[in-house]
């Protein structure tokens, strides 16, 4: 089994001087391939930002990180991007959908931005989206479609990369209950699969779902 | 990313909402169009003063009765004193005189106001009066009192209904008297193109018509021993022989008249080229003038377009942090904007600069001339669209410089 996400010792504080404050202190976080991970805390603990700073949209201030065998201290903008596009899978709670693109064009974007052809970029996109039960609604927009829909398409822009890390941030945040349940057997199922996932969420129902629980508090992960 | 998905990119999002890029380019059109039309009018502006005096040789040298309460005499120069000064002064070639009067002027049913001016072959001859069609009258006419007309193109365009050649050999009635037309001139032209009016003020010759002098002065009031009324306004123009003798011949002229009339100071002697110098002043000031105002113009549109674009810009920081966050690199982002904001600014370039097209229309209802110019369109275009291309960049350089997380946060 290999190591997907290698975190040691991470520190990230926001602000400075007086106003300076001390969002992790000192977090240590291993996730192996295929699990599935959720990430467990009140608001104000840090958690959001330890996702932040997992999906490489957030800087680390101290501290190392490898992610699927690279170690990203001290790496270029370009690289960056780079991981974010074919190592990371990202879905937000508030699905960040393009809004004047159709949800196919949203899905294709991660291949055209890796170089795909359109061709093949509209191949996969469509089959992503017809996996997540989306086939024939392809031509809609993020706002033509609910809410349990639009995180369905970010999903799909999440999976369409075969990405070996999906990072949720309280996915079903924005959703009702049975959407999000919806959206949370869809996750164990591509668990089952063999898709590493790690979920972010304050809601520990939600984390009992998970395989494995992370709790944080106070910028700090508790023992389990 | 490949090239023409980038292409495509640009594409959907102009055209998913065509009415904000309309919004969006509003300032560039506008902008654009305000600089095309403060450029035209100083060129049109330019190119009046050079019409009026194109006609003016440099080496002419005006008599003109002097105005202002300095002048006490009501001496005069006559007719024939004054054109025997080629006579007896050495750098004087030749002297035209002339003389005006307003009159209606009518070919049957259709008259219209105008100036007429008397003059004799000599002040022809200098200020380049040429026949389109038919020919000038002669000294010889003038002294045989023929009733002959020139007339000046917009004059012959009005009175014969743009049938210019028909005329010829025509009569035409000036204070009640008729005349048979002999010649049509030239155009003058100029900026205004071919009016199809007559300015009853207007110092352009296309605007005149012309007879012969000693037939003029018949119809001038008061007429003294000299056959030279006080009233009339009676002037003359002189020929140096070459440049160089302008300043010795206006000497020579200023003593001839001295000593013909007993004071100098009646008449004022000029020669073309301070005429022209400060004609060329005015326009300058002129100049000066709209470069000030087309200097704010362009501040303002600048301004107008930059608040726009960077506006437009910023509020799509979140978009540029979900292309950060799913990988696109910078580069990728930059292409895309810069793409959009010069499609946007040179759709509201071309379309301002189309507006432009109708300036000299809109224009015609007014006294403001209008001169449309390559350097304008050039102008108005080129500011307008880099100032937009550089508004709609920098803020997407800036958006796209932040971490991906400060960028989806924004709002």
């Amino acid at each position: 089994m290999s190591t997907i996400i290698e975190m040691k010792d991470i520190y990230k504080s926001y602000g400075r001087g007086e106003g300076k404050v001390d969002v992790l202190k000192g977090v240590s976080l291993t996730v192996e391939a295929g699990e599935f991970v959720a990430i467990l805390g009140p608001s104000g603990s840090g958690k959001s930002t330890l996702m932040n700073l997992i999906g490489l949209i957030d800087t680390i201030d101290s501290g190392t990180y490898t992610i699927d065998g690279v170690d990203i201290h001290n790496q270029s903008d370009r690289l960056y991007a780079r991981i974010r596009n074919r190592k990371i899978g990202f879905i937000f709670q508030k699905f960040n959908l393009i809004a004047k693109y159709n949800a196919l064009r949203n899905v294709e974007l991660p291949l055209l931005i890796q170089g795909e052809s359109s061709h093949s970029a509209k191949t996969r996109a469509l089959a992503t989206l017809e996996r997540v039960g989306l086939g024939d609604r392809w031509q809609h927009r993020p706002n033509q479609l609910s809410g349990g829909q639009q995180q369905r398409v970010a999903i799909a822009r999440a999976l369409v990369g075969n990405c070996p890390l999906i990072l949720a941030d309280e996915p079903t945040g924005a959703l009702d209950s049975k959407t999000g349940q919806e959206i949370l057997k869809f996750f164990q199922d591509l668990n089952a699969e063999g898709k590493t996932i790690v979920m972010i969420t304050h809601d520990p129902h939600i984390a009992s779902q998970a395989k494995r629980i992370i709790r944080v508090e106070d910028g700090l992960i508790q023992p389990a | 990313m490949r090239p023409v998905e980038i292409l495509r990119s640009v594409f959907l999002s102009v055209t998913s909402n065509k009415f904000r890029v309309f919004l969006t380019s509003l300032g560039i059109i506008i902008g654009t169009f305000t600089i095309i039309l403060v450029v035209g009018i100083g060129k049109a502006g330019e190119a009046q003063v050079a019409d009026q005096y194109s006609r003016l040789s440099v080496e002419s040298i005006t008599i003109a009765r002097a105005r202002g309460s300095g002048v006490t005499t009501t001496a005069v120069l006559s007719k024939d004193e004054a054109l025997a000064m080629p006579e007896s002064l050495q750098n004087v070639e030749s002297v035209g005189v002339s003389t005006r009067i307003s009159s209606e002027i009518a070919a049957g049913a259709i008259s219209t106001a105008v100036t007429i001016q008397g003059i004799n072959e000599a002040y022809a001859d200098i200020t380049h009066l040429e026949p389109l069609y038919g020919t000038l009258f002669t000294d010889e006419d003038s002294l045989m009192r023929s009733r002959y007309a020139v007339l000046g193109y917009n004059v012959a365009n009005y009175l014969f209904d743009g049938d210019i050649e028909a005329a010829i050999d025509q009569t035409v009635l000036i204070k009640g008297a008729s005349f048979t037309v002999v010649g049509v001139l030239d155009r003058i032209g100029g900026s205004g193109g071919i009016s199809t009016s007559v300015s009853a003020d207007s110092t352009s010759a296309d605007d005149m018509a012309f007879i012969p002098y000693d037939v003029a002065i018949k119809y001038t009031s008061g007429t003294t021993r000299s056959g030279v009324s006080s009233a009339a306004q009676v002037s003359f123009v002189a020929l140096a022989n070459d440049i160089d003798s302008v300043k010795p011949a206006i000497t020579e002229i200023q003593e001839y008249i001295e000593d013909t009339i007993g004071s100098a100071d009646v008449y004022s002697v000029t020669d073309a080229g301070s005429v022209l110098e400060s004609a060329q002043a005015t326009a300058r000031t002129m100049s000066a003038l709209l470069i000030a105002v087309a200097i704010i113009v362009l501040l303002v549109s600048g301004i107008g377009i930059m608040n726009v674009l960077m506006v437009a810009v910023q509020e799509r920081t979140r978009e540029i942090g979900i292309l950060k966050s799913i990988g696109a690199a910078r580069p990728v982002i930059l292409a895309e904007f810069l793409l959009e904001a010069t499609f946007i600014s040179a759709f509201g370039g071309l379309l301002g600069a189309g507006l432009s097209a109708i300036a000299p229309w809109a224009l015609s209802f007014t006294d403001i001339s209008f001169m449309p110019s390559v350097d304008g369109i050039l102008l108005g275009i080129g500011f307008s669209v880099i100032t937009g291309i550089i508004s709609g960049f920098y803020p997407a350089v800036k958006a796209s410089g932040l971490k991906p997380i400060d960028a989806l946060n924004y709002e």
